[in-house]
């Protein structure tokens, strides 16, 4: 990170003001949200705590941060059930991040001295560090968060295979280079994937969903074609796991056409189906994706997620975006007032034909590595207005809930109303 | 504040004979009441396995959780014994070891079982509500309160 706001504390709301401007919104995922957004650090006697412990961790570290022989936590999870995706060391520098101390034994969110909250971190499935036959460990292959297994397809995503094509806020196209470098196939393995899977699922109660994604791969036919075959192949050896013939699967990927989201639909049996239009609103998503605007364009994009409640059903289809990016500078939203006004017209555009929309906390690198994040007040707000489109369109997206994903701060609020 | 509860109360709590429920409010302020078989008291705490994610009870535990809201559970137990105990929900595990053996549990009673979450609610109100008991406390709180037919010297009609 680049961008430090100075005395930012005084520029913005604190998270107290915060909780009573918004008493109808749970503190909890208030302070979730908040940890999202500055990110967090371990105090040292917290770091030699999560070390001891049988946690999850980052193999490698991040940032290209030395953290020596420190294990590095992926996750969070509050008294509530809410989890917290990644947050370590996300958006440092820009404002300061929470502390989580050792307070006898038990880990605490932390901030200016203050404490806020118990919280554990992930713990390491039983599976993990198992092998698959190919010799492969399989944490390696599959990997998880509290209740949802995680299964990748590609590892590239093919919208960077033209400079200057892929999404500003991402880093997954960076990464996907790196790795074809080193000389790692593009595909995974998807005899090794079953095998992770088939092992992963003893753990009685360990998991409620298995989400599967993918690098968009562009090439077929049509655009995407060779995606769903992929797809098709990688369920032809994860369906045989399972006696039903609708699996528990929440697939996230690009935005097919009819044609592609029914043969999908019918050789998989996925129940839930997301395709991220990321920023809502045009001229901002093609500054911001102009891989995604170039071969299929917003409005397409958007009638093509729409298109997939008839094949999906209404409840189980659902867009997500990355929450905030719509005030990148120079060409984003000038005033967060003026994004949530036209984000939540828009999102109630999409609910209209049956279409939820989850963001996530924008945590800053890529292209758009020195912007900085809005304000807290922004983001509470933008997940009350989405949760309200939900139950004024009796939107229940359960299969991206705080259980099945639990990194959207306005589907962790819907679980009392759904 | 949290209270504590006495061994003998703890025993009828805890009873495999004693009948249990809990009531809760929603967002709204509506009763939901449901018996709930799995409660029982651990370590200074109520503890319940709520099975189903869509429960009104479930719901409404996630809604005091964040509001700091009162519950209350019922227990009927031997010999008519009947006590409540108020309380607010402070954590639900969803996941990890104890989770996960609460799970298997679940199934094992009901192979159609699932286990939305383990809710620890910590005791804030204890009352004695058998009923001799709250007769015998009415009376010498409140002697006024009664019917006068009761109280007729039966010798007075002779």
């Amino acid at each position: 990170m680049e961008t430090k706001i100075e005395n930012w504390r005084e520029k913005e709301l604190s998270i107290e003001e915060v909780f009573e401007k918004y008493p109808e919104i749970p503190k909890i995922v208030i302070l979730k949200t908040d940890v999202h957004r500055r990110g967090y650090i371990l105090s040292e006697k917290a770091q030699d705590l999560f070390n001891k412990g049988d946690y999850q961790s980052q193999a490698d570290t991040i940032f290209g941060k030395k953290e020596g022989e420190n294990k590095i936590p992926i996750g969070l999870v509050f008294r509530d059930g809410t989890s917290l995706v990644g947050g370590y060391y996300t958006n440092y520098g820009i404002r300061d991040p929470y502390v989580i101390d050792d307070i006898d034994g038990k880990f605490f969110l932390t901030d200016n001295g203050k404490v806020y909250e118990e919280v554990e971190f992930w713990r390491e499935p039983d599976f993990y560090r198992k092998k698959t036959s190919k010799g492969t460990p399989m944490g390696e292959v599959v990997n998880v968060r509290p209740q949802r297994l995680n299964v990748a397809i590609s590892r590239v995503c093919h919208f960077w295979d033209k400079p200057g094509e892929g999404c500003k806020y991402c880093n997954v196209g960076i990464n996907g280079i790196d790795s074809v470098k080193k000389g790692i196939p593009d595909l995974f393995d998807y005899d090794e994937v079953a095998e992770a899977v088939a092992e992963a699922v003893k753990q009685k109660g360990r998991y409620a969903m298995i989400m599967v994604t993918t690098g968009s791969i562009l090439t077929g036919k049509k655009v995407f074609d060779d995606e769903v075959d992929e797809i098709i192949k990688a369920f032809e050896k994860i369906k045989p796991i399972f006696k039903t013939n609708d699996l528990k699967v929440q697939l996230i990927a690009s935005a097919y056409d009819k044609e592609q989201l029914k043969r999908l639909k019918e050789a998989t049996g996925i129940i839930g189906y997301t395709s991220d239009i990321e920023v809502m609103n045009k001229e901002l998503f093609e500054w911001i994706c102009p891989g995604k605007a170039a071969h299929i364009g917003y409005d397409e994009w958007k009638k093509r997620i729409f298109d997939a409640v008839e094949v999906f059903g209404e409840g189980n289809v659902n867009s997500g975006i990355v929450g905030g990016v719509e005030l990148a500078q120079p060409n984003g939203f000038k005033t967060e007032e003026e994004a949530l006004e036209k984000y939540l017209a828009e999102a109630e555009d999409f609910a209209k034909h049956g279409v939820s929309i989850a963001y996530i906390v924008w945590g800053v690198c890529g292209i758009f590595h020195n912007q900085v994040v809005p304000s807290l007040d922004y983001y509470v707000a933008l997940a009350k207005g989405l949760n309200e489109i939900n139950i004024k369109y009796n939107l229940k997206p359960y299969f991206d809930d705080y259980r099945r994903c639990g990194n959207h701060p306005n589907t962790d609020i819907g679980r009392i109303y759904w | 504040m949290s209270v504590t509860l006495t061994q003998e109360v703890i025993d009828v709590i805890n009873g495999k004979e004693t009948k249990k429920a809990l009531a809760t409010v929603d967002k709204d302020g509506r009763v939901n009441v449901a018996f709930k078989g799995s409660l029982h008291y651990e370590d200074g705490l109520l503890v319940v396995n709520e099975l189903l994610e869509t429960s009104q009870t479930n719901k409404n535990l996630t809604y005091s959780l964040w509001y700091d809201k009162e519950v209350a559970a019922v227990f009927w137990g031997p010999g008519a014994t009947e006590y409540q105990v108020r309380g607010i929900p402070r954590k639900v595990l969803i996941e990890g070891p104890v989770y996960e053996k609460a799970y298997v549990a679940a199934l094992e009673r009901n192979p159609e079982n699932d286990l939305a979450g383990v809710w620890y609610i910590e005791p804030t109100e204890f009352r004695d509500l058998t009923l001799p008991t709250r007769i015998a406390e009415q009376k010498a709180k409140y002697p006024i309160l009664g019917h006068l037919d009761k109280d007729v010297n039966p010798d007075y009609y002779k």
